[in-house]
């Protein structure tokens, strides 16, 4: 038992850190209304993701990959979370996963690697997993060619993005199908559930570093704001918020952390079992601390231009994305609760 | 990152579980303090426990424990819970306090009774004037010659009706500044001048009581650690008594709530969609809650304010988890049966004891992130 990151972890994680806020920095949060544009990457930021190897690393080698475990894609998706990053790098990585899941050829999956074609995932129209026919939306699609609908072995071109509340993240409806992928085979029950776990895991994370990044956000503001003669933080209603809002994340964490790990190490129903009680976790629990951060920031959190917003948005979307806290508790009520 | 068991936790775990199969059932019902026969009955499953080699799985072997690293006491808290064992005596925080302070002679002398659980013990802090503010206290141990003489009054003190020992914060620096002014001493609670009366808790358990000390002599080799230094093993103490392990609280939980899934699932009590979804809720809770202190046990930092983290999320979770099981027991949770009253009034002292909840998120805030005190 080794419940924590090892050095190399957290030199990934800081380089992670490092090239997100770079990317970051290219989107302006919440500039206004008017110039909060799709969030498609440019071609310049897409190349630095790319390069990092990021839409590669967790592919197997033959798909020309390096096989990085869950672990690392949950230190690369906190990162991405904790810096708002508008590039669909998780949207990709988990197109690319399900589609290796259903043994896509390793020429598109080299392709998808290398950055040169960008696919998004297919959901179902309530975004609570993959979609397994038609009439679906594809998400964290900035800049997507096209989505796969494994089942049926169709892609489909995708159309101008749905309103979203996320401003970093796009949804886009399928559109005209434009190839069909005859090699597609569905994966054992296993594989799919390992499939899913992974992607739940992804979420996660995701929301595990915009609660953090939030906070980190409350925090500085409690402590320079000042009303009353004193930091606003030094007051007792405020910290308690904030000490509440730190448990939650904290606990996120820990979460976060089992799930992540279950993903490669436990059998795939058991690693699945424990993604939707990390994702139900988390998902309630990003929200509140949004919410949270929100009432510290005072009126600035209610303006477009402060970033509160922007990460309570990202919390409720990556919330819905693959099921919130009630889709996966109804689940569990289902399977653990139900009355013989 | 690596939650899977190494050889030796492996085979630590598969003790454990082979030992519960075959002495659990006869300790199963040893949960509460509500009369004599019931603390009895508990008092039997922590002698129990120990003789096994089950209590003070991370204190020094030399002194009765089991020289383990911190993460075997998560193991065997998630061990009771999946088996639904009632919890481990919770000691561990007054054992820290003594192991990692009180002198060579001392730790021989009492260690072995507390972690062997043929002696009882007590925490002797709050006083009818000092609760949250605990350095106000005013219970002296006057030095003399080679003893203190105790006077004073404590209050709360739970299991202190049937406790042969009381780790007690007493002022026994008359000129120094509050804080700096207490000691700790180990007070044998069979000295003469030792008044406890009972105090019977809101649920009817039977656990707490209040203690007079009049003139009462304790020899000054029952000091903890040096004259002042009180108020930091307390504060070490806490730490431990909000901190994750020793308090078995995720086995007294997982018993809560895998009572209630077995009455749901045998239709025992009817739950309709929203109610079992509020219990899976709660069972994500109870599952975080043990990742939680899994994390937390395998990279402590002791001492630390991390505790009062876990002691907060732990109240969240516990306080949650006891409304839900009220609402599936309908009338049941007013009607019939009081234990399940009982419990529940039990889960509103989580947010009270070992610190409230109020102090606790001032610790965080301030201590742990560093936000400016009013
Ligand atoms: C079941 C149980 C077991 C216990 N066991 C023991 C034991 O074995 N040994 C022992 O020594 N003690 C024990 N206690 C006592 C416990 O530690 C105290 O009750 C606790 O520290 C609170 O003190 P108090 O009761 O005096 O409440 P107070 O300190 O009077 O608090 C009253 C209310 O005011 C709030 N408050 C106080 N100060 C502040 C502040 N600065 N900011 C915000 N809010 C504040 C509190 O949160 C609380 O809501 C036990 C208590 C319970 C319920």
């Amino acid at each position: 038992m080794e419940i924590e990151l090892t050095a190399e972890q957290r030199a990934f994680r800081d380089s992670c850190g490092k090239l997100a806020a770079h990317l970051a920095s290219r989107w302006h949060r919440g500039r206004g209304p008017h110039d909060v544009g799709p969030s498609a990457p440019d071609e310049a930021s897409w190349s630095r993701v790319a390069e990092a190897g990021w839409l590669a690393m967790r592919l197997r080698e033959e798909n020309g990959g390096a096989e990085a475990g869950a672990v690392d894609m949950m230190i690369l998706a906190e990162q991405l979370g904790h810096h708002a990053v508008a590039s669909p790098v998780l949207g990709t990585v988990i197109a690319a996963e399900q589609l290796q899941s259903w043994g896509a050829a390793s020429g598109l999956l080299e392709e998808i690697a290398e950055g040169t074609r960008r696919l998004a995932p297919a959901l179902t129209p309530d975004l609570t997993g993959f979609a397994d026919a038609t009439g679906s939306l594809a998400w964290d699609a900035a800049g997507a060619e096209f989505a796969v609908v494994p089942a049926t072995g169709t892609a489909y071109a995708l159309g101008e993005p749905v309103p979203f509340a996320d401003q970093t993240r796009a949804v886009r409806p399928l559109g005209e199908p434009v190839r069909t992928l005859t090699e597609l085979t569905a994966p054992d029950g296993e594989t799919a559930a390992r499939t899913s776990a992974f992607a739940l895991s992804l979420l996660v994370a995701d929301l595990l570093g915009t609660m953090q990044a939030a906070l980190d956000a409350a925090l500085d503001h409690a402590r320079t704001r000042v009303q009353f003669g004193s930091p606003v933080g030094a007051f007792q209603a405020v910290q308690q918020l904030l000490a509440d809002s730190h448990v939650l994340t904290e606990a996120s964490r820990s979460a976060c952390w089992y799930a992540a790990w279950a993903v490669d190490a436990l059998p795939g129903e058991e690693a699945l079992r424990a993604a939707r009680v990390a994702k139900a976790y988390a998902s309630r629990s990003a929200v509140e601390v949004c919410e949270n951060v929100i009432q510290v920031f005072g009126g600035i959190g209610m303006t477009w231009e402060a970033p509160a917003h922007i990460w309570l948005r990202r919390a409720h979307a990556a919330r819905a994305a693959f099921g919130d806290e009630h889709h996966h508790e109804a689940v569990i009520a289902a399977t653990e609760f139900s009355g013989s | 990152m690596d939650y899977s068991d190494d050889p030796e936790v492996a085979e630590f775990r598969a003790g454990l579980r082979a030992w519960l199969r075959d002495h659990l059932d006869e300790h199963r019902d040893a949960t509460g303090y509500e009369s004599a026969e019931s603390v009895e009955r508990t008092l039997r499953w922590h002698r129990a426990l120990a003789a096994a080699g089950y209590v003070g799985l991370s204190l020094p072997a030399a002194y009765g424990g089991h020289g383990l690293p911190d993460l075997y006491e998560a193991v065997l808290n998630d061990e009771l819970a999946t088996a639904g064992a009632p919890p481990p005596p919770p000691i561990g925080h007054i054992a820290h306090a003594v192991a990692d302070f009180a002198g060579e002679d001392l730790k021989t002398r009492v260690l072995p009774g507390l972690l062997g659980c043929t002696e009882v013990w007590c925490q002797g802090f709050s006083e009818p004037g000092a609760g949250s503010d605990l350095a106000s206290l005013t219970t002296t141990a006057a030095p003399d010659g080679d003893r203190f003489v105790v006077d004073g009054q404590k209050i709360w003190t739970s299991g202190a009706m049937w406790s042969r020992w009381c780790l007690l914060l007493a002022r026994t620096e008359r000129d120094q500044p509050r804080h700096r002014g207490l000691s700790m001493l180990v007070v044998d609670m069979e000295s003469p001048g030792v008044d406890r009366r009972e105090i019977v808790l809101a649920s009817g358990s039977r656990e707490f009581a209040e203690v007079f000390f009049d003139g009462v002599e304790v020899p000054a080799a029952n000091l903890v650690g040096e004259r002042g230094q009180g108020w930091r093993i307390a504060m070490h103490m806490l730490s431990y008594e909000r901190g994750p392990a020793d308090m078995g609280w995720v086995g007294r939980l997982g018993r809560v709530l895998a009572a209630a899934r077995d009455d749901v699932r045998s239709g025992r009590l009817p739950a309709d969609e929203p109610l079992r979804r509020r219990l899976a809720a709660a069972s994500v809770d109870l599952r975080v809650l043990q990742w939680h202190v899994a994390r937390s046990l395998a990279g402590r930092d002791p001492g630390g304010s991390a505790g009062s983290v876990d002691k907060l999320l732990t109240t969240r979770i516990e306080q949650n988890l006891h409304h839900v099981v009220g609402d599936l027991a309908g009338a049941s949770f007013v009607l019939g049966d009081p234990a399940p009253y009982g419990d529940y009034l039990w889960s509103r002292a989580q947010s009270i004891y070992g610190g409230t909840q109020q102090i606790q998120r001032q610790i965080v805030a301030q201590r742990v992130l560093g936000l400016p005190r009013g």
